[in-house]
């Protein structure tokens, strides 16, 4: 165990001095790897910002609930109380049907063809002002509301929310399409500096396969080259990303105050941080070992 | 001990490079292979060290049958040997300590460990005070001496060594000759493809004569 703990940082040792023989050439790579990587967090910091946006911002979006019109003074009421226990709802107003009628006659060119109605074509209603514009809250509290004794309707005003969510969702795999294929990048990036590497190192891998080294000892250190490109790329990316998510917001906030919001986009999280490096790791092992699996082992037999 | 037993090796497109070779060799044995340029010392020294395969037939290291061996298990034979190759094979990136170093690390010995073995293999062979120097600044004979030391470094019980007085004069000849049989005497198996073995060897030895790919065993008198 502790000659094996042992050899690894040796490898290790190694892998980092022969880094920094190549100190400038071996950034380059590792800066071409983070803006490869940073491309997808930009845009997944900015998407997550928006679909945080969209559970947060008040708006003059509401549901309207339509009564039946054999609705009772007794069955608004019981409603009207049923609405005050509702955690979900920031306010409410009923407006009887009587009102809205009398709304809609102010406008003259309707009070011409209402006043030729033999009676009030119109229900009573409520306005409620939810707390949350989060769209499965607002879901079930539209069905918990069609539920109740006297609705006969409850519609929700929210297409621009609607539109907003759809457009995210789009962008989500606009997102997974974007990071697949900059991952294939990346793996072909590592994958060719690796077998570089390789090419460099030919004769040692030959001699140490003739004296006896397995094909594990002889991976290794393109192993931990593969992490460690995979590594300092995903650091500089996260660097990157940091900075152009701190540019944008600059202006976002002038855009903001005017809006009289506090709206920003958000900056790296400690899980971006870790998701970012380990699938860069993840990347550069995997690059690393198909280099060496078909570059390898063919000077014997 | 190893065993041949009706070997026969062609390279991919040539003929046979080796004929039917049968031959045994115990465990601590001196061993010369001779032979012509091109009779096939070097393909006989490299069955041996489970390099190649047979063509034809088996060849036994300590009773495991190297034709029959899965390419993993490959490795774990071959670190039995320790190597001289005809050319050398040193690294020339490194100093002469990190080429002796190779076949400690491959072994898992690394550290002041290792350093200590380095040191000592280096000693043995004279090379001791051009441990940081770069092979390329060596002399011929001093690279042939840099490779003994990566051979015995990691103590193998077989050591093999092709035409490792190639390039020395008498002298240094006769050093490396009786360092080997230094090695012998402590019941180290050794094995040297030469031209000239005949004339300088001074120990009790057997002698496998190669003719353009057959093997004969002339009587040898010491
Ligand atoms: N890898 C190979 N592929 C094809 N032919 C080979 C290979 N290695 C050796 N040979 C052929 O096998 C024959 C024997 O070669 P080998 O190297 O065993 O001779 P040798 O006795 O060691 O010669 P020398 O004294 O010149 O080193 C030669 O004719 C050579 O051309
Ligand atoms: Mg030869």
């Amino acid at each position: 165990m502790n000659r094996w703990l042992n050899s690894h940082l040796q490898t290790l040792k190694q892998v980092i001095a022969r880094w920094r023989q190549h100190l400038f050439s071996n950034l380059l790579i590792s800066l071409t790897i983070a803006v490869t990587l940073a491309l997808p967090v930009i845009v997944y910091l900015v998407l997550t910002s928006f679909s945080h946006l969209t559970s947060t911002i008040q708006s003059d979006s509401h549901i309207s609930v339509f009564l039946s019109s054999s609705a009772t003074p007794t069955t608004i009421d019981s409603i009207h109380n049923i609405l005050t226990t509702k955690e979900m709802i920031a306010q409410f107003h009923f407006v009887p049907k009587a009102e809205a009628l009398k709304q809609l006659m102010m406008d003259s060119n309707n009070s011409n063809i209402i006043s030729t109605l033999p009676e009030n074509p119109l229900p009573d209603a409520f306005f409620i002002e939810p707390k949350s514009l989060a769209s499965e809250a607002i879901e079930q509290l539209k069905n918990e509301l069609a539920q109740l004794d006297g609705v006969e309707a409850v519609q929700v005003d929210d297409a621009w929310l609607k539109r907003l969510s759809y457009l995210l969702t789009l962008g989500q795999k606009a997102l997974l399409v974007l990071a697949s294929l900059l991952g294939f990048a990346l793996f072909m990036v590592i994958g060719n500096t690796i077998r570089m590497q390789i090419l460099t190192q030919q004769e040692e891998i030959e001699v140490s396969q003739l004296i006896g080294a397995t094909h594990r000892f002889i991976r290794r250190p393109f192993l931990y080259a593969g992490a460690i490109y995979g590594f300092v790329g995903a650091l500089f990316a996260l660097i990157i990303s940091t900075a152009v998510i701190a540019l944008f917001n600059l202006s976002i906030s002038a855009l903001a105050t005017a809006y009289q919001s506090d709206f920003s986009l958000r900056l790296p999280s400690l899980e971006v941080t870790l998701i970012t490096c380990l699938t860069a790791i993840g990347i550069g092992l995997f690059s690393a070992y198909f280099a060496v699996a078909k570059s390898l082992f063919k000077s014997i037999q | 001990m190893i065993v041949l037993d009706n070997v026969t090796k062609r390279y991919p497109g040539s003929q046979d490079v080796l004929s039917n070779a049968s031959l045994q060799i115990e465990q601590g044995e001196m061993v010369y292979v001779t032979g012509h340029s091109g009779a096939g010392k070097s393909t006989l020294l490299k069955l041996i060290a489970a390099i190649e395969r047979p063509s034809n037939g088996t060849v036994l290291i300590n009773q495991q049958n190297v034709s029959k061996l899965r390419e993993s298990a490959l490795p774990y034979i071959r670190r039995k040997f320790g190597l001289v190759f005809q050319d050398h094979k040193l690294l020339y990136d490194r100093s002469c300590f990190h080429n002796v170093a190779l076949p400690l690390a491959i072994n898992g010995i690394t550290g002041a460990d290792a350093a200590k073995r380095i040191r000592a293999a280096l000693d043995k062979v004279g090379l001791l005070h051009k441990e940081k120097m770069m092979p390329i600044t060596l002399s011929g004979g001093e690279q042939q001496r840099l490779a003994i030391a990566r051979a015995v470094v990691s103590r193998p019980s077989i050591l093999i060594a092709d035409e490792p007085t190639g390039h020395l004069d008498q002298t240094y000849a006769d050093d490396i000759l009786s360092l080997f049989s230094a090695f012998q005497q402590v019941g180290v198996t050794v094995i040297i493809a030469t031209h000239d073995a005949l004339t300088t060897a001074k120990q009790p030895h057997k002698v496998l004569h190669l003719n353009q790919g057959r093997l004969s065993m002339p009587e040898v008198s010491v």
